[in-house]
């Protein structure tokens, strides 16, 4: 065991954190990432992995999974109430609800990046910039996206928006505490010592350096815009029949819980899985890039 | 009274021999800061000359106003919340506060430089230290890539960094604090600046390493003919390293001599004490001399002389009313009634 033990590599410097406890962390960690991983290359590749069109019905609606009675090997997941193959749903589905997560994190993370970079780096606006994020903040992520199917129609872009405008002032106030706490460093006056302007110090000396925290965010961020995207799908705000989303997938479902429950449980398992991979990978991202523990 | 050097004072000129011209001159300058607590005068009224190629010792403890003149120099204190009270800073003839923001960006880092306490924190974690040199380089001399780099392993050799050619590529973390403020002196000095301000270099330093650093600054000082404003607590670093000294306290110089003048012949209670709580090897005393009492807050400065609630010497009329800095001798001035003071015990 110590043998075994030795001749792993070691990373990093730890003294304090019980070795076999982050080693298994990381462990976990690793998993997540792989499985996060194959997850999202199933999603991109799922036109070409289907095994049928995802919208095309067939006469044979309800039919359960292979593994149950009366399942076949045709439909390995098998059909939901229209008749369409699950599994290409489901993949077909997981490829959509990734997109908008994606999406919608990459929009309102970047822009709750800017405000918050902005707002520790130009004292004057850090008022009028955090206050716009707590009246942001203080509207749910489903009244949002109520507000915004109203205005630009139920559909991808509303899901889209909503969950982008949700996601800044949290990522916002964020990126501020870290950018606060950087900007009290010596080597922030240092470069301006040396001559360097606004930009340089903005970019290369503020952001990179909060990067790892906000990056860590962002990751955990991931998995709750998924989570807050499949409610709203629930709730028919989200992605437009026929399309395949996941959270819209649970919905329909739910009428035939009883005696066909795989409709609605196979895209909530892929949600739960999918969620619970960023968040762990998120964890472990932030204990392996906390600014705090880099300078061991 | 020592042969090399004497101050200008803000009076007559004495008939000495004639004085280079000062580097920089600090003309009563006032940065005041607008708190909820109300305005907190840090700097009130401060003067002093730097002469080319020599050093300006400033002391002082904590609160005291001596960094924020090293930051008003440099015009690096923040506004709001910081004010430009008065006075002026002018530097080979012109006066820095009147400086926009691009001048004095561009006058930073060329030619005035600056160097920290905190070596540990100074660095960018995220650069190589070689880009962080080679940064500032550019940001003020049009070199490529290539010729940056090749100075900035210069730099790094100069100030005595074994094999620079692959400490050029390391970054912070992997440096010691001795090493990393070798490397700040190197940023500092990469483009020549006439005038260096050091806001205690060697504090954050252990003994060994300090003595270290402030050779190389001396020894660099002598090579490059950069003036240094030496701003400590340490009158043991004062001693070693500084021409001139001006002693300050709650935001004014309350003492200003060269630098064996104050050693042998300090004139102002408040050196004096500071003077007194200095170990010594060559009397033996039991326990150290302190001042009683702790820098007056901003907002509840006395209204005579600001030392007077820990003066040992300290009257009604030094209560009353603020004594002016005084002419003792050539280049020496104290801020105290009782001025020149032969005798004391504090």
């Amino acid at each position: 065991m110590r043998a075994a033990l030795a001749q792993l590599p070691l990373r990093r410097r730890r003294g304090a954190s019980p070795f076999l406890g982050r080693l298994l962390r990381d462990r976990l960690a690793l998993a997540a990432a792989l499985v996060l991983a194959l997850i999202t290359l199933a999603a991109l590749l799922a036109p070409w992995l289907s095994p049928h069109d995802p919208f095309e019905t067939k006469p044979i609606p309800f039919q359960p999974p292979v593994w149950a009675e009366g399942g076949t090997a045709d439909y390995l997941l098998g059909t939901d109430g229209q008749g369409r193959d699950m599994l290409s749903r489901l993949l077909h589905g997981t490829r959509l609800t990734l997109l908008i997560a994606v999406l919608a994190v990459a929009l309102g993370g970047g822009i709750g990046v800017l405000v918050g970079l902005f707002a520790a780096f130009y004292r004057r606006l850090d008022g009028v910039l955090m206050r716009l994020a707590d009246v942001l903040l203080s509207f749910p992520a489903i009244l949002l996206g109520l507000a915004f199917a109203a205005v630009i129609g139920p559909g991808m872009g509303a899901i889209i928006v909503a969950l982008a405008v949700a996601t800044v002032p949290d990522v916002a106030r964020i990126t501020r505490g870290a950018a606060v706490m950087i900007m009290g460093q010596d080597f922030m006056e240092a470069g301006r010592a040396v001559g360097l302007p606004d930009r340089t110090l903005l970019w290369r000396y503020l952001a990179l350096n909060c990067m790892s925290s906000v990056f860590v965010f962002l990751t955990l961020r991931f998995g709750q815009v998924i989570l807050i995207g499949a409610v709203l799908s629930f709730l028919g705000l989200g992605a437009r029949p026929p399309a395949a989303e996941l959270g819209m997938m649970a919905s329909q479902g739910r009428d035939a819980l009883l005696f066909a429950p795989h409709i609605s449980t196979l895209p909530s398992l892929m949600i739960v899985l999918v969620v619970l991979c960023a968040n762990v990978l998120g964890d472990a991202l932030r204990d392996t890039l906390d600014p705090r523990l880099r300078n061991t | 009274m020592t042969s090399d050097g004497v101050l200008t004072l803000d009076g007559p000129a004495p008939d000495v021999a004639p004085e280079p011209a000062p580097l920089l001159s600090v003309r009563d300058l006032r940065t005041h800061f607008r708190t909820e607590r109300g305005l907190y005068r840090a700097v009130d009224g401060v003067s002093f000359d730097v002469r080319p190629g020599r050093t300006l010792g400033i002391v002082g403890e904590s609160g005291c106003g001596k960094s924020v003149t090293s930051l008003s120099i440099m015009g690096l204190v923040p506004e709001p919340p910081g004010i430009r009270a008065g006075g002026e800073i002018l530097f080979e003839g012109e006066d820095l506060l009147k400086k926009s923001r691009a001048e004095m960006e561009a006058i930073r880092g060329d030619r005035i430089a600056m160097i920290f306490q905190e070596p540990m924190t100074s660095l960018n974690p995220v650069y190589r230290v070689g880009d962080q040199i080679v940064e500032g380089l550019r940001r003020h001399r049009a070199l490529g890539a290539g010729a940056a780099r090749e100075r900035a392993v210069e730099m790094l050799r100069l100030v005595r960094i074994p094999s620079p050619e692959t400490r050029v590529d390391a970054y912070p973390h992997e440096m010691s604090g001795g090493m990393r403020q070798r490397v700040m002196i190197a940023m500092a000095l990469a483009c020549d600046p006439r005038l260096l301000i050091a806001d205690e270099p060697t504090t954050a330093l252990d003994v060994t390493i300090q003595a270290q650093i402030l050779d190389l600054m001396g020894d660099l000082q002598r090579r490059l003919g950069t003036a240094i404003v030496l701003i400590t607590h340490d009158l043991g670093v004062i001693a070693e390293t500084a021409d001139e000294v001006v002693v300050m306290y709650a935001g004014q110089v309350v003492e200003r001599a060269d630098v064996r003048t104050l050693f042998a012949d300090a004139q102002h209670p408040y050196t004096l004490g500071l003077l007194a709580s200095i170990p010594r090897l060559d009397e033996s005393r039991s326990r150290l001399q302190t001042i009683e009492g702790a820098v007056p807050a901003p907002n509840a400065m006395p209204k005579g002389c600001r030392f007077s609630p820990r003066c040992p010497l300290a009257d009604s009329r030094c209560l009353r009313e603020e004594p002016p800095l005084r002419d003792l001798g050539p280049g020496h001035q104290a801020r105290c009634w009782y001025a020149p003071i032969e005798e004391i015990r504090a």
